[in-house]
């Protein structure tokens, strides 16, 4: 049992305990501003000392009353037990204490991935997201001084749509898994009536747990039953099983998968569903660049982790997903979307449109509770992808593939380490099989600055499985240094590199 | 120009970067899914990209611009040292999946913000991965659902909220599949206990309440109504979209409530971004802790010399999956960038949290003192002030047009678009619904009293407008009314290439 768990035992306790361990028990860090004066703040609000001048304007003594409409019962009878505020500079020192403690990924050699990508993000983009104009914005509603935002959504909108291939996108999801989970739900709504299996979607095996638990998370409340597509050994779509999903309301497949597997058979997948079932593609965004979009072999939805495209990783957040869809989901599509429209002088101007689907209008019956997004993070995937260009991205996915293969061929000549798909096409990112378990090579190798990937039993995969990972990132030298020090590790003669 | 898409640099430019590691010609790809054409993005230089960027923040608000008195959004000042802390590479350059040891500075962080966020609001555990409010409503009543699964109470398929409830409210109950069953208000705006006590019954899961309600009034009844709703086995949910108003005064467990969300881009200054990010962690009462989504952070005594090296205080962090986990609600560690900004955001304050709070009420019972005394001394007499004969209002008050609109042929968005002219961002129009025409303004602790006054003494000069004049604004802004039928009906989505 964790601990924060066993506190739970305490639980008749528990205020009590915080109150009384609160100054010993916050981290050093905050003990260090116990000292300080306590009226830091001030550089934050405006009105402070000036209280007495406002309150006297309106007939009021004393900021209690302000808060006489409180019933008594409820006013806490005590300071909150928080330490003393800090001044920018001490924070500033703490901040730098603290983050300063983790291992950012470019201070080690890193070959992990599995989802989130370590890609060159340009310097103008931090400068630009950075404008207050943008920063210090709300959701567009008065579109006459929200210009600036919905366009470069609208722009947001093209730039994803012309990826995908597909007509509509909307301007952001929480992640890739909120818009995977959100698509499957979308989808049932569209095609419930027309299905066979009713309120049955179909997923693929190699859908990662935590994307998966997300999925279970969103459609479970519409009692949607998810059913599995199988993959064959090379990790390619089992085609019987799929044959399975012909009449449900949906299929998710990613495109490459999550195990780097770019799938030849993908160009089938609609033949074999058929129209009544949604063929819904989690796409890694940055392989567009080199392989077909999804739009041109059938999709009706592609979503996908957009990442990789202007945002750093940010320990998982915040990010963006995309979502993308033909015309006969629009309305039923999650999210916001932005329209071109006209101002009373005929002039063009943007606003968010189609807003009958949302919460704040259709309130229970709405497509999805989404309100608050990804915006600011999808305008740094906007620029990103305008500094790009078509061949930019091309050349981009190109020096990732390079990379990959690189790692692939060199780690394909090393004695006890094999590829279970070494046939298969791969982008980004493969899978070796070692001789001992992932989680041991992973720790041992950390001890020589290396982060070797992903440990698949993390997947409930086989527990000598690494998924390995490279990105534009990842250099010559970065390769030739992992491969040694993996072989070493593989055939157990790590110690003469130490 | 104006459209990124009439950027058109020579073809196969694209952003400078180093070239692919191997020769492109001996990568491996299928050739059946070469992509047959590249999106087509536009070609653009640094200096357009940057220039266009630029021009397009030209044309929008934010906080940074002027006053935004936003009702419910809580556009508060942001501190910049927020987004120089976030800017950090450890932060910006970590990933979800490093080893623990890699990540003890953000592991610190976020048992500090369980911690303070769960002594804030009352509650005794916390998790920080939901990423948006509307999806820390969607995680609470997903905890609220296992747990009535786990005690056999599955006939309890009801939610209660009031009429004057945010939309996301019925919208994430629906979505975990939930009944919604909502009732009205009083006639002066607050809950009324006997429309609640008509409907709590056998099968009421739970009730969601806004206090400070949407009008900006405590609801002083709120004990009682979790009374009845305990009384009857269901269980109370807290909306945290107004907590600015109330921290260190009061919190939602004195008020009996089972679990809470915090919007941490309100009350902790996450920057709105024009829509997101923003981040809503949870909190919850013992009994509801093993629900939690996974993981969450914990932490135990150093163990070993290695522990040592890594760890950032005397302590070390652990992520932990609590024991009937409902699992994930995003991919990762949810908005982890936003968590770090609303630490050193809270940092600012400590426990003078309070003072904020404080602040904010003041600063909304001054300026609406102030609106309520210039008009009646420029003899403007045709609005309300809310519905109910109040003393004193939290962080945010309403005001009905419905007066003018009758007399004059004022309404609410036509004052909204008198007060963009005059330089301000317009509060929130046409919410909550149960106030007819309704202006929902919240100016926030961070104004000053001459932008109070000043704000003020503009809107009595927008009521003594002609109207004729009036339904012509705004004329001064990037462009003018916007059509939002045309938007609709013509569905202009995305660019349209020649």
């Amino acid at each position: 049992m964790s601990s924060i768990f066993l506190e739970k035992n305490y639980f008749l306790f528990y205020r009590v305990l915080l109150f009384k361990h609160i100054d010993y028990d916050l981290p050093i860090s905050s003990r260090v501003a116990l000292g300080v004066s306590g009226d830091v703040m001030v550089d934050q609000l405006p009105n402070l000392g000036r209280e007495k001048e406002m309150l006297e304007a309106m007939g009021m003594k004393e900021i209690a009353d302000l808060f006489s409409d409180l019933p008594k019962e409820v006013v806490m009878d005590q300071e909150l037990p928080l330490p003393a505020p800090q001044s920018e500079e001490e924070i500033l020192h703490d901040a730098r204490r603290l983050l300063g403690g983790n291992v950012p990924l470019e201070q080690r050699t890193s070959f992990l991935g599995a989802g989130l990508y370590q890609n060159f993000v340009p310097s103008a983009i931090f400068q630009l997201i950075t404008r207050g104009e943008f920063l210090t914005s709300y959701t567009p509603y008065q579109p006459e001084v929200s210009q600036g935002m919905l366009q470069s959504m609208w722009e947001f909108q093209t730039l994803i749509s012309e990826l995908v291939e597909l007509p509509i996108a909307n301007l952001s999801m929480y992640d890739g898994s909120t818009a995977a989970a959100e698509a499957l739900t979308t989808a049932v709504r569209v095609l419930n009536r027309k299905a066979e299996q009713k309120d049955t979607v179909y997923v693929s095996r190699l859908v990662p747990p935590d994307r998966m638990s997300v999925i279970y998370n969103y459609t479970q409340g519409a009692e949607i039953k998810i059913e599995y597509i199988e993959h064959n050994q090379d990790g390619s779509i089992n085609m019987d099983s799929l044959e399975k999903a012909r009449g449900s309301c949906g299929i998710y497949v990613e495109y490459p998968n999550a195990l780097g597997i770019i799938d030849e058979g993908m160009k089938q997948v609609k033949e074999i569903i058929g129209d009544v079932t949604a063929f819904i593609i989690g796409a890694t965004p940055l392989a567009l660049g080199l392989i077909e979009a999804p739009g041109k072999f059938g999709a009706d939805i592609v979503v996908g982790e957009g990442q990789a495209f202007g945002s750093p990783i940010t320990g998982g957040g915040p990010i963006y997903g995309f979502f993308a869809v033909t015309k006969p989901f629009l309305r039923q599509m999650p999210g916001r979307i932005v329209g071109k429209s006209i101002d009373v002088d005929g002039n063009e101007a943007f606003c968010l449109t189609l807003s009958t689907r949302e919460q704040h209008i259709r309130r229970q019956r709405a497509t999805s509770n989404i309100c608050s997004n990804e915006t600011l993070i999808a305008l740094m995937g906007a620029m990103h992808m305008a500094l790009l260009g078509p061949e930019g991205l091309e050349k981009l996915a190109y020096r990732n593939l390079a990379a990959m293969q690189m790692l692939k061929d060199k780690l394909s000549a090393v004695e006890n380490i094999s590829i279970p798909h070494g046939d298969s096409f791969h982008f980004n990112e493969f899978v070796i099989e070692l001789p001992k378990s992932a989680s041991s090579c992973i720790t041992e190798l950390d001890e020589f600055g290396v982060i070797a990937g992903m440990d698949m039993a993390a997947w409930g995969l086989n527990e000598n499985w690494l998924l390995v990972t490279c990105t534009d990132q990842t250099t010559e030298v970065d390769i030739e240094e992992f491969v040694d020090i993996l072989s070493a590790w593989a055939n157990d003669e790590l110690e003469v590199l130490q | 120009m104006s459209h990124l898409f009439e950027f058109n640099g020579a073809e196969g430019k694209g952003y400078s970067q180093p070239s692919p590691i191997m020769d492109v010609s001996k990568l491996k790809l299928p050739g059946s899914m070469r992509r047959e054409s590249l999106p087509r993005w536009p070609r653009v230089s640094e200096p357009e990209m940057v220039r266009h960027y630029t021009w397009l923040s030209k044309r929008n608000f934010g906080i940074d611009t002027g006053f935004y008195p936003l009702g419910s959004c809580t556009m508060k000042h942001n501190p910049r040292v927020n987004e120089a802390i976030a800017q950090m590479p450890g932060i910006a350059n970590i990933h979800p999946h490093q080893p623990e040891s890699h990540l003890q500075g953000l592991l610190s962080i976020y048992h500090e913000m369980q911690e303070m966020l769960a002594i804030c609001a009352g509650m005794d555990a916390v998790t920080l991965q939901p990423v948006a409010g509307a999806q820390g409503e969607f995680t609470a009543i997903r905890c609220f659902q296992e747990y009535f699964r786990k005690t056999g109470q599955t006939q309890r398929t009801k939610v209660i909220v009031p009429d004057s409830a945010h939309g996301t409210n019925p919208a994430s109950a629906s979505m975990c599949g939930f009944e919604i069953i909502e009732i009205p208000s009083s006639a002066d705006g607050r809950l009324d206990l006997d429309a609640l006590r008509a409907v709590v019954g056998e099968d009421t899961a739970a009730m969601m309440i806004t206090n400070p309600n949407t009008l900006g009034i405590f609801e002083a009844d709120v004990v009682e109504a979790s009374q009845i709703i305990h009384d009857a086995g269901g269980l109370m949910y807290y909306d945290g979209a107004n907590f600015n108003a109330i921290l260190g005064w009061t919190n939602p467990g004195l008020m009996g409530f089972d679990a809470v969300h915090y919007n941490l881009h309100k009350t902790f200054s996450q920057p709105h971004g024009g829509g997101g990010p923003g981040s809503g962690p949870i909190g919850v009462k013992a009994h509801l802790a093993e629900f939690l989504p996974s993981p969450i952070v914990g932490k135990r005594e150093i163990e070993s010399e290695d522990e040592h090296l890594y760890a950032v205080d005397d302590c070390w962090y652990t992520w932990q999956t609590p024991e009937s986990t409902i699992g994930k609600v995003q991919q990762w560690h949810g908005n982890a960038g936003a968590v770090v900004r609303c630490w050193a955001y809270y940092r600012r304050y400590g426990r003078d949290l309070k003072t904020m709070s404080e602040h904010a009420v003041l600063n909304a019972n001054y300026l609406r003192h102030a609106i309520l005394t210039k008009a009646e001394e420029a003899g403007v007499t045709h609005m309300f002030v809310e519905g109910a004969p109040i003393n004193v209002c939290k962080h945010e008050f309403t005001i009905s047009m419905s007066p003018a609109k009758e007399s004059m042929g004022i309404s609410a968005m036509d004052v909204a678009k008198g007060l963009l002219d005059m330089g301000y961002m317009a509060p929130t129009v046409y919410f909550p619904q149960i106030v007819p025409e309704c202006l929902m303004i919240e100016p926030t602790e961070t104004e000053s009293k001459e932008t109070l006054d000043e704000f003020a003494t503009n809107f009595i000069k927008v009521l003594q407008t002609d109207a004729e004049a009036l339904h012509e604004s705004p004329t001064t802004t990037p462009v003018r009314r916007v059509d939002e039928v045309y938007a609709a009906r013509n569905l202009i989505l995305r660019y349209e290439m020649d």
